[in-house]
């Protein structure tokens, strides 16, 4: 199975970045099982693996990353072939569905910065009906997209950089 | 932003907003992603609100083992210098205040965090830890802004490719641990009643 981060950040390979994260042959695996667990885990909790993708697609246009955007856009097509969840993501459809409304305000406030976050944003997210389960995947979701965003950014530092 | 505490003088404790897991009701998938043992039974509070989805947990943690103590490299408290950047910017209390000790025990230079702590992280630092911690904000801040040109400073204090991979690993997670500590749950006083750390 192809490494996402190579991928994304446009190493091929054998190249000299592709050798140098092969220094750190640990994070290169868990890197990408975390990218398996997170998008495609054997028991979702409630939270979709089309729901994953389209937090994640929110998440990644908040943080200006075009290559994430493609990245979760492409996957998200793939899991939702009607464009329902794209819509109310990234076309401007009202969202009307309270669980999702919650779902997208959770994205938004954890990934501009999670200093604002209180306990009633947890609990808005338990009263629309996500499990114990589902509100930590959310969490781990939103926040491996930001911890991805800045993996890309180093690796696109050193690539321009050599 | 709430008033950011103190992460000098001792660690914080943590209280989830989330119910932790019940450790008596765990499925060997969670005990396993958990690493409880028969002898290694005590587990905090933030692994039991992670152990909700003992997938992820079990591919975070050795990940984030490999990014703060893999071998070689840049220096374990140069990495934790980057933990403590980020965790002050996002404004966790808790984290910052764990990964602060950690530099002073690793480092030996306690007016690191003293200058820190007092004047944020545009401080006054010797010239290679103000290089890190300039990357380590910028990327922390906004990574859509990270050009080539920010290697350069941190080239010239010394750092080679594989020094400046393990400091954008190691901001970037905790970028991620930063946003699992502050909206899972909150940081708390170690004596206040009925905390589990």
């Amino acid at each position: 199975m192809s490494d996402v981060i190579d991928t994304l950040a446009g190493i091929a390979p054998d190249s000299p970045l592709w050798k140098l994260r092969r220094e750190r042959p640990e994070v290169v695996t868990h890197l990408q099982g975390s990218d398996d667990a997170i998008f495609a885990p054997a028991d979702d909790g409630g939270l979709t693996r089309a729901e994953r993708a389209a937090a994640a697609l929110r998440s990644s246009e908040l943080l200006r990353d075009d290559v994430l955007v493609q990245h979760y856009r492409a996957r998200l097509a793939a899991l939702d072939p009607k464009g329902v969840l794209a819509k109310t993501v990234e076309g401007g459809a009202q969202l009307t569905d309270a669980r999702w409304d919650a779902i997208v305000a959770h994205v938004d406030l954890v990934t501009r910065g999670p200093g604002a976050a209180a306990r009633e944003d947890i609990e808005s997210l338990t009263a629309a009906g996500l499990s114990s389960h589902a509100i930590v995947s959310l969490s781990q979701l939103i926040a491996f997209v930001s911890f991805q965003s800045r993996v890309l950014a180093g690796l696109r530092m050193l690539k321009g950089a050599a | 932003m709430k008033p950011m505490r103190d992460f000098i003088h001792g660690e914080l404790a943590w209280k989830p907003w989330v119910t932790p897991l019940d450790i008596t009701a765990a499925t060997q998938e969670q005990l396993a992603a958990l690493k409880v043992t028969p002898s290694n039974r005590a587990v905090g509070a933030y692994s039991l609100v992670l152990a909700h989805d003992p997938e992820a947990l079990n591919a975070r943690s050795p990940l984030y083992n490999g990014i703060m103590f893999g071998a070689k490299g840049l220096p374990r408290a140069e990495r934790e210098l980057g933990a403590v950047t980020a965790s002050r910017i996002n404004g966790c209390a808790y984290c910052a205040s764990v990964h602060a000790l950690r530099f002073n025990q690793l480092a030996k230079q306690p007016e690191v965090i003293e200058r820190i702590q007092r004047d944020g992280v545009a401080a006054e630092l010797e010239p290679r830890l103000r290089a890190i911690v300039d990357y380590a904000a910028k990327l922390t801040r906004d990574p859509a802004a990270i050009t080539p040109a920010d290697a350069a400073p941190l080239r010239a204090q010394g750092l080679g490719d594989l020094e400046i991979l393990d400091l954008t690993h190691a901001v970037a997670m905790f970028a991620w641990a930063n946003r699992l500590m502050q909206t899972l749950g909150e940081a708390a006083d170690p004596a206040a009643p009925g905390n589990p750390l």
